[in-house]
């Protein structure tokens, strides 16, 4: 019984990493190669003031717009080709926590009659808001602490 | 640009990222597997009691809060759409169930993943778990202040 459910333990963990896998390596390689090409600098030049606010390089915007729009892992894929350190990853790693999938996760709202522009309105509220306290406001110290 | 060198370092790292997050997904997945079948969250979630009471949920919510906190989102709402069946949750269990999973679901998962390509698990954790207390315990003492939500439940109502 236990080693039965060790082994379908196992079996869902592969699974799970395949799944993840699939998520990553695509994303991976689409960053890795937009990291050659001018279009990451123009993303970073325009997303650098908004960023900048969060403690964050201008090129992490990338990485929230992909977590929210594709989903956690396909943020995890962008966090992971942009080698970023690891206040950085911390940071949007809180900050993506709190908000990723907005489409798909929402639907699980709807379907417990709950409504759904609301949750996802305090999803994305905290997002903003674990920036502001992690990044913007804690940054300095959390950058000489990690 | 060369594509051959940037084509392989977009290999060998992508690849890289995954195998470290499979270092952390298996054990977690055959840990979580083995709490299922043995039915740990059954017994743990009798100690939610004072969480619970806290966030002005009803001692059923113990359950699916556990299950959706361990598990993740679209496992825990199956578990809460079950409970809610049965008539065990209110209206108001319902809204906070849902406001607080959806700040704080899957933690081990996301944490252990995290932590595997080099952030600090600790701080996320805290900070996640946190949050959903905090703002779950909001949104209860608002909808008790608005009245909104009496002892309906899903099955009542349909």
């Amino acid at each position: 019984m236990l080693f039965q459910s060790m082994k379908q333990g196992a079996r869902n963990g592969i699974e799970t990493t395949l799944m993840l896998g699939k998520i990553i390596v695509p994303i991976y390689f689409f960053v890795t190669f937009l990291r050659y090409t001018p279009v990451i600098n123009f993303i970073a030049r325009i997303f650098e003031p908004l960023m900048n606010f969060f403690n964050l390089p201008g090129e992490a915007a990338l990485i929230l717009v992909m977590g929210n729009l594709l989903g956690l892992y396909s943020g995890v894929g962008a966090m992971e080709a942009l080698s970023l350190g690891t206040f950085e990853i911390t940071l949007l790693a809180i900050m993506l926590n709190f908000s990723h999938s907005l489409f798909v996760e929402t639907a699980v709202s709807t379907k417990l009659k709950v409504s759904g522009g609301k949750i996802m309105a305090l999803r994305v509220s905290l997002m903003l808001a674990s920036g502001l306290v992690f990044g913007t406001l804690a940054g300095g110290v959390l950058t000489q602490w990690m | 640009m060369d594509v051959t060198a940037v084509f392989r370092e977009a290999l060998f790292g992508s690849l890289s990222s995954v195998f470290s997050i499979a270092k952390v997904v298996i054990p977690l997945m055959i840990v979580m597997q083995v709490a299922k079948d043995y039915h740990l969250l059954d017994h743990l979630s009798k100690y939610l009691k004072p969480l619970t009471d806290f966030l002005g949920m009803s001692r059923e919510s113990g359950f699916p809060l556990m299950v959706g906190l361990l598990f993740g989102l679209a496992y825990g709402a199956g578990v809460i759409v079950q409970s809610a069946k049965e008539g065990n949750l209110t209206r108001k269990d319902m809204v906070l169930l849902s406001v607080f999973l959806a700040t704080c679901h899957a933690v081990f998962e996301d944490v252990l993943i995290f932590s595997a390509i080099g952030a600090n698990g600790w701080l996320i954790l805290v900070a996640r778990v946190a949050a959903g207390l905090l703002v779950t315990y909001a949104v209860s003492r608002r909808l008790d202040k608005t009245g909104k939500y009496g002892k309906v439940s899903l099955s009542n109502q349909e």
